[in-house]
């Protein structure tokens, strides 16, 4: 039976029936009558004020890195449980082994502050890093005396200190900010960027990286992806024990009247390893797209013009020169992303960006108060 | 001690350091109004520093337009001399018309644009007027910030307090905000 759906009156997509927006620009399909609901009345505010969309951004945000955390403690408190097990302590009693482990509470403990060690290692030498992979130059003031002034002006515009500038030679076009804190950020733009944006244009993406600088992305990102590498290489270790040592669970146990309990534990720790990265990638990028929107709207709230943000992104999105010394570690970094064709099956779960036309018709929808 | 006086004291502990964070976060938004007022200072001080500069370069190129930059000149040290804000805020309002006046009549000199000394410092004073713009707007950004904090429950109460008081938003001049008489002739 073929599915039913309504066309949005906005944007002509059609859209699964009982939405109450529309997929692709958030437009309302329902009749006023329904728009009582808080939920439905709370997505209309967000597609309307960008106060509004830079909140629910920040709350959708936290609500991910808290799901990671969650994620992160529960693989640590397996793996220390079935580590207790498996090497033949036993927890405190033998029906307890289902419901609290010391070991487990501990090794969940060290994966955290593992996590936060490592973080605080990435936050000191990631921006170097960084700008060497991608082979960016520190630009030259008195050459690039436009660029600088534009920086300038936003970092005006935003209150905080003037970044250092860098400048990617490449014919391709792009831009990205890193650096952890609003008064040691760096932000690089690729030469065919300058070439090919008007001056205006060139504000509002040095605007959008700001954006990413002013609400603190590039830690947010910084954070998430050492969370995930752990959970990552944890789930990894795992597996691999398991399979060459045919399971922790019955290695050297020897009480042989916990054979079952021991191999529903170890079942638990199997499907559990297989699904955390995955989860923990799919948070990743979720994190990653709403940042994206929320710079955008930053952009405009520093710059006051809409319609630069939408004509410079449709310029990014018509760019068919791909840059080439972006990789996966880097790539959820750049205002576009470098090394997806942007236009097809971006919209997918695994990608940094959302599509460029859905940010396109957010901000017409910014546009739409008169700021 | 009895359990009901334990949760009293920690009750006043938790009190205090609401209030403290409260007070604190008014403090920095207070200051960070002081200092994007003096970010437009500073901006003001860069346009007057090269508007000088500007006028000695084009002035063998545009000898036909002396009253124009005769009149920006004037505009500069008005703005420079003016002894309080609201002087200051007048007097930019005609410098930023008679600006505008100059940039729209070098137009009509192709060559003038071609110089390179010309063009940078064009691109230098108009990135100079766009930080004004901006350092205005963000003064105002910072004064609704405080505004907000001052007039909204429950900060309000410890801005009663400690006698926090609302800033005042930067009003654009009248000068700039009346139509530009364009003629064409």
């Amino acid at each position: 039976m073929p599915q039913q759906t309504t066309p949005c009156p906005e944007c002509g997509t059609l859209n699964r029936k009982g939405n109450a927006t529309c997929r692709l620009c958030d437009a309302l399909l329902k009749p006023a009558g329904s728009v009582d609901k808080p939920r439905i009345r709370k997505k209309i505010l967000r597609r309307t004020d960008f106060i509004a969309a830079s909140r629910a951004n920040q709350t959708a945000t936290r609500r991910l890195i808290t799901l990671l955390l969650a994620i992160a403690a529960v693989l640590g408190y397996l793996a220390g449980w079935s580590l207790q097990v498996g090497t033949g302590h036993r927890p405190l009693s033998a029906d307890s082994i289902f419901f609290f482990s010391s070991w487990g509470m501990l090794a969940s403990f060290i994966l955290l502050a593992l996590s936060l060690l490592w973080t605080w290692f990435a936050f000191k030498r990631g921006d170097r890093i960084v700008m060497k992979i991608t082979g960016a130059q520190l630009a030259d003031r008195q050459h690039e005396a436009q660029l600088y002034n534009v920086v300038d002006e936003m970092a005006i515009a935003a209150g905080i200190s003037t970044p250092s500038v860098y400048i990617i030679e490449t014919e391709a076009m792009n831009a990205f900010a890193t650096g952890m804190s609003p008064t040691t950020a760096s932000l690089a733009v690729t030469r065919g960027l300058l070439n090919k944006l008007n001056r205006e244009e060139l504000q509002a993406v040095i605007g959008h990286e700001m954006g990413h600088v002013v609400n603190w992305d590039i830690r947010y990102a910084t954070a998430v992806s050492v969370l995930v590498g752990l959970i990552v290489l944890l789930s990894d270790g795992f597996l691999r024990g398991s399979l060459y040592g045919g399971g922790l669970g019955r290695g050297r146990g020897g009480h042989k009247t916990d054979n079952s309990a021991t191999a529903i534990l170890f079942i638990v720790m199997l499907v559990f390893a297989i699904l955390a990265p995955l989860i923990a990638r799919l948070v990743q990028m979720a994190v990653s797209r709403q940042r994206e929107f929320l710079a955008d709207a930053t952009s405009v709230r520093l710059t006051r013009n809409t319609y630069a943000m939408i004509s410079a992104l449709e310029k990014l999105s018509q760019e068919t020169v791909l840059f080439d010394r972006a990789n996966r570690a880097t790539q959820h970094l750049f205002i576009v992303n470098p090394l997806r064709n942007f236009s097809e099956k971006a919209s997918s779960l695994m990608a940094t960006h959302p599509p460029i036309t859905r940010r396109i018709q957010r901000l017409y929808n910014l546009g739409d108060k008169d700021y | 001690m009895e359990i009901g006086s334990w949760i009293g004291i920690g009750i006043i502990v938790a009190l205090i350091i609401w209030i403290i964070g409260i007070f604190n976060n008014l403090v920095s938004l207070r200051n960070q109004v002081k200092n994007a007022w003096r970010q437009i200072d500073v901006q003001l001080k860069r346009r007057h520093d090269l508007i000088p500069n500007l006028v000695e370069v084009v002035k063998d190129y545009m000898s036909y337009e002396q009253e124009t930059l005769e009149k920006v000149i004037q505009a500069r040290n008005g703005a420079v001399n003016a002894h309080n804000p609201e002087e200051a805020i007048a007097a930019e309002g005609i410098l930023t018309g008679a600006l505008g006046k100059l940039f729209a009549l070098m137009e009509n000199y192709p060559d003038l644009k071609a110089n390179e000394n010309v063009s940078r410092l064009m691109e230098e004073l108009s990135g100079t007027e766009n930080k004004i713009a901006f350092a205005r707007q963000f003064y105002n950004d910072s004064v609704m910030a405080l505004n907000n904090a001052v007039e909204s429950f429950p900060s309000n109460i410890v801005a009663n307090i400690f006698s926090f008081k609302h800033a005042t938003y930067f009003e654009v001049p009248e000068a700039e905000t009346a139509t530009p008489a364009v003629n064409l002739r």
